[in-house]
């Protein structure tokens, strides 16, 4: 079965804010509650040249390796599903706030609105329909957001770093 | 397994249940992205792109996907409103359309008949697609009078291009450069004119060499092969060092130079009045550095510079302008494919046809405010700003009695902002068309609600130089909003210029198009048009200039006054030029860099923007903001000369420690407030007027380089969101 994800090439990304706001569009979140974080890196020397870039934060799904937030829900409000998408049901969700911590990728947030934790359930609704997640659907103007089978994205990624680097 | 594929239509109408899908094209900044909008119930539902647009490609930026947010905002203007209080009181009464503009017609026909239609200015803010029909109105009013922001931004990009070579000349992305020199532009995340971030970004990930000129790391320059970090306000002294290195090496197009360049030789004498080593010192790079830019832009062909504003926001604006069009020229990157390309609008009645610019009488030219002072801004019906203020606050060289904003706010957006604001104050009859009550439309005596683009029919980036036209379909009807092209169209006919114009503005539409020989019904079908692509027109016809070169000496200049040649001014605020003042404001400032989200001043009221960036922040190099006990994300007060504001620290290490970055247009939407925050963190309340302080030539006001001084402001809380307590 085809395992999925959404994942960015960070070093194509301009930091240009576009899908967290396609995910709002898309998924109404509260304000302030994002399932998808572009964080500046700060400035740092990178072959003797000041350098920073983008790193851009979301819920790994097929790979985040015995996605550990499942286990820990008391109520199992978050559902591992077979083609890997992580699906966290806030209807479930008692707001224990149990998984924060066991996310190694900090992409669980609060929502202190609504007393219930959120994260990115990767457009399930629409992966469901055959519709990519709002995030990935062509709007970034990096083409730096992938969908798909990780072990397919992967080396893609790596065949364009290629060429951007002029190697 | 499902097949995904980007943008499935079929499946997106069927998911969701929407009734409709409307083709259009965004214009949440200057406008161009093409766009999918989704509708359910006559609502727009959603914002999605166009792969088949040929700008951006169906990417689009976050301004863009909120564009919904804007339509449907709570405290959107809907309906025409009079003032019943005074000035800034916010009492507003509502009245219908045809009330509104009978009475904006009475005003200007009456101060047209006691002091003459010059006595009326209109004005718009940044490239909104209105220009045109704004500009077709004043000229057949008799008022040579239009406030743009044409001096200072793309207007100095046209006018100089067109006295150099003709035309403005884009990269030719679609080609791909194998080098591009970003200079004082951030095309990714800016508000760009013609191509977007995508087109750059793509040619990027093809491997293309990159140079970025700029003060500040942004991600193109951390990205780059070369990132000159100059000091802010020398770019002309650096494009001149690197013509020096270029002409030196014999690294330019010698064919292109000898059959198609006017002036080389008393170019080269200015040039070698730069040697690197002095460019260095007064740019603060590295002589080694600024050579092996030039080496690398001379010597990977094709090349193109993606320039910006922020050249034309100095005392140096034509010059930087003209300096960099020499780089292309001699180079041999003009028009040719892959480089910088003078691209043809497909057969259309152009803005300069649609803006009736022939209809303004000769007796009427001649009083175009500061057109006498700033000719080459004069000639393309260019006004700086501080002349218009002049006239309505000391009736000199004669009085201005009415303004009419359409989509502008000049209170946020010029220079000396509490200049701006007296004058707003004191004229005596003002209008306003734009979708909210921003801090200029509360100084008005009426505002008109403002369509946005999805509630307009309208042939899209036509202003542009790209050579596209794209088709904006109206999707929605919101209250009683219009578009400004079908406002304008109703009150020509109030003032008896109907003969000019439509019963129905879509015959404008119809007009526009004519040359092509078909009708907007028709256009409307079509995905965009284009104009005939071709490069090197210059060896079979020259360029259109007085001479037919490239004219890196203007003989145009020349005629009118000014030297012909580029040169290098100072900033006018400066370590250098006035050191006694940097005594008592030690940092440079450099101001409007852009961020996601905002387009000057709009958007601070929609949610999904304002939440990617809620307060205006001050970059700051750590070093510096140790020195002065400021911790990062702390409000910061900035001094000038001219008054002092407050913005959030950013330790940023992308910054010289000598200089700091703020940004503007930042004002505190909240009706309930009077003035809405315009001065609490407004940049403009920092920068200058004077016209010494101008480009002599455009007017462009300095308001990207001056001096300031910072300290932690005592008072910690955020006022502009509402928890000042
Ligand atoms: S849309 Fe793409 S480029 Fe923009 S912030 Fe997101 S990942 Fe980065
Ligand atoms: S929320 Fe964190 S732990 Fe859970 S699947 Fe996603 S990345 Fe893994
Ligand atoms: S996959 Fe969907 S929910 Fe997840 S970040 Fe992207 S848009 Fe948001
Ligand atoms: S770049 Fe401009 S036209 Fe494109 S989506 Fe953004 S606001 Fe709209």
């Amino acid at each position: 079965m085809k395992r999925l994800a959404v994942i960015v090439d960070h070093e194509a990304c301009w930091g240009c804010l576009a899908c967290e706001v396609a995910c709002k569009q898309e998924n109404n979140a509260d304000v302030g509650i994002k399932f998808i974080d572009v964080l500046e890196e700060p400035v740092r020397e990178r072959n003797g040249k000041p350098h920073f870039s983008f790193n851009v934060n979301l819920c790994r799904h097929a790979e985040c390796d015995g996605a550990p937030c499942v286990a820990v829900c008391p109520t199992d409000a978050i559902e591992l599903r077979e083609d890997g998408i992580v699906v966290m049901n806030i209807d479930d969700c008692v707001g224990c706030d149990l998984c924060i911590p066991e996310c190694p990728f900090a992409a669980i947030v609060f929502n202190h609105q609504r007393s219930v934790t959120q994260k990115c359930n990767l457009c399930s609704h629409r992966v469901d329909r055959g519709l990519i997640p709002a995030c990935a659907d062509n709007i970034c103007l990096a083409h730096c957001i992938y969908f798909g089978d990780p072990e397919e994205i992967r080396p893609r990624i790596e065949a364009m770093r290629r060429v951007r680097d002029r190697m | 397994m499902v097949e995904f594929v980007y943008s499935n239509v079929e499946k997106e109408m069927a998911a969701y249940g929407y009734d409709a899908v409307t083709h259009s094209h965004c214009r949440m900044c200057h406008g161009g992205c093409g766009v999918l909008v989704y509708t359910r119930n006559g609502k727009v539902e959603k914002i999605a792109g166009d792969p088949e647009s040929p700008i951006g490609h169906g990417t689009l930026c976050s301004k863009g996907l909120a564009s919904a947010q804007l339509a449907y905002h709570p405290d959107r203007l809907q309906y025409p409103v009079k003032r019943v209080g005074p000035k800034g009181s916010g009492q507003w009464q509502r009245i219908s359309w045809d009330e509104a503009l009978d009475t904006i017609a009475e005003k200007m026909l009456g101060y047209k008949e006691r002091f003459g239609a010059e006595s009326v200015v209109l004005g718009y803010g940044t490239g909104r697609e209105n220009e045109a029909a704004i500009y077709r109105f004043a000229n057949l009013f008799g008022t040579p009078n239009v406030l743009t922001a044409g001096h200072l931004c793309y207007g100095p990009r046209i006018s100089t291009g067109i006295i150099t070579c003709g035309s403005n000349p884009i990269v030719d992305y679609e080609n791909k450069p194998r080098c591009v020199m970003a200079w004082g532009n951030n095309l990714v995340i800016a508000n760009s004119d013609e191509y977007k971030g995508e087109d750059l970004s793509v040619c990027l990930d093809s491997g293309s060499k990159l140079i970025v000129v700029d003060p500040r790391l942004t991600r193109l320059a951390a990205r780059a092969d070369i990132w000159l970090q100059l000091r802010p306000g020398t770019d002309a002294a650096l494009a001149l060092g690197m013509l020096n290195t270029i002409i030196g090496e014999e690294l330019y197009d010698k064919d292109f130079v000898e059959n198609y360049v006017h002036g080389w030789e008393p170019f080269v004498a200015r040039v070698r009045e730069y040697p690197v080593d002095r460019v260095a010192a007064i740019t603060w790079i590295p002589a080694a550095k600024i050579r092996a830019a030039a080496r690398l832009f001379a010597t990977t062909k094709p090349a193109g510079i993606q320039w910006g504003v922020a050249i034309e926001q100095q005392i140096n604006c034509a010059d930087n302008n003209r300096l960099l069009l020499a780089l292309m020229g001699i180079t041999g990157n003009i028009d040719r494919q892959g480089g910088q390309v003078l691209f043809k609008t497909p057969k259309i009645n152009n803005v300069g046809k649609f803006g009736a610019h022939d209809k303004l009488p000769p007796e009427q030219v001649v009083k175009r405010l500061g057109g006498d002072r700033f000719r080459l801004a004069g000639h393309f019906a260019i006004v700086n700003p501080k002349c218009v203020w002049d006239a309505v606050v000391t009736g000199e060289p004669y009085p201005v009695k009415m303004m009419f904003f359409i989509s502008s706010n000049p209170v946020m957006t010029r220079a000396n902002a509490n200049a701006v604001y007296e004058a707003l104050e004191k004229v005596e009859f003002m209008a306003v068309a734009d979708f909210f009550i921003t801090p200029t439309a509360e100084l008005a005596d009426i505002v008109l609600p403002a369509a946005t683009w999805l509630e307009m029919d309208y042939i899209g980036d036509f202003w542009k130089r790209h050579g596209y036209i794209l088709p904006r379909r109206k999707v929605v009807q919101i209250g009683e909003c219009r578009s400004d092209h079908e406002m304008l169209n109703d009150l020509a006919h109030r003032v008896g210029q109907g003969e000019h114009w439509w019963d129905d503005f879509e015959q404008g539409l119809d007009y526009i198009l004519e040359p092509m020989g078909i009708k907007w019904q028709e256009f409307k079908k079509m995905k965009y048009a284009r104009g005939e692509v071709s490069y090197e027109k210059h060896k079979t016809r020259g360029f259109s200039t007085p001479t037919r070169k490239f004219e890196l000496y203007s003989t145009l200049l020349e005629q009118w006054g000014y030297d012909p040649l580029p040169t290098y001014r100072e900033p006018v605020e400066s370590p250098i030029s006035t050191p006694e003042r940097y005594a008592e404001y030690p940092y440079i400032l450099v101001t409007g860099a852009r961020s996601p989200g905002y387009f000057h001043t709009e958007n601070r009221q929609l949610p999904n923007l304002r939440e990617l960036q809620p307060d205006p922040f001050l970059e700051i190099h750590p070093d510096t903001a140790r020195k002065h006990g400021i911790g990062n994300g702390d409000w910061v007060l900035i001094e000038s000369p001219r008054g002092r504001v407050r913005q959030r620290a950013k330790l940023f290490g992308g910054i010289d420690p000598r200089v700091v970055g703020a940004q503007h247009a930042w004002w505190y939407p909240d009706k309930n407030v009077k003035g809405q925050g315009w001065n609490e963190s407004n940049i403009n309340v920092l920068t200058e007027d004077s016209y010494e302080s101008c480009d002599p030539a455009m007017g462009a006001n300095s308001v990207r380089t001056l001096l300031c001084r910072i300290s932690r402001d005592s008072d910690q809380r955020g006022k502009g969101r509402g928890d000042a307590a």
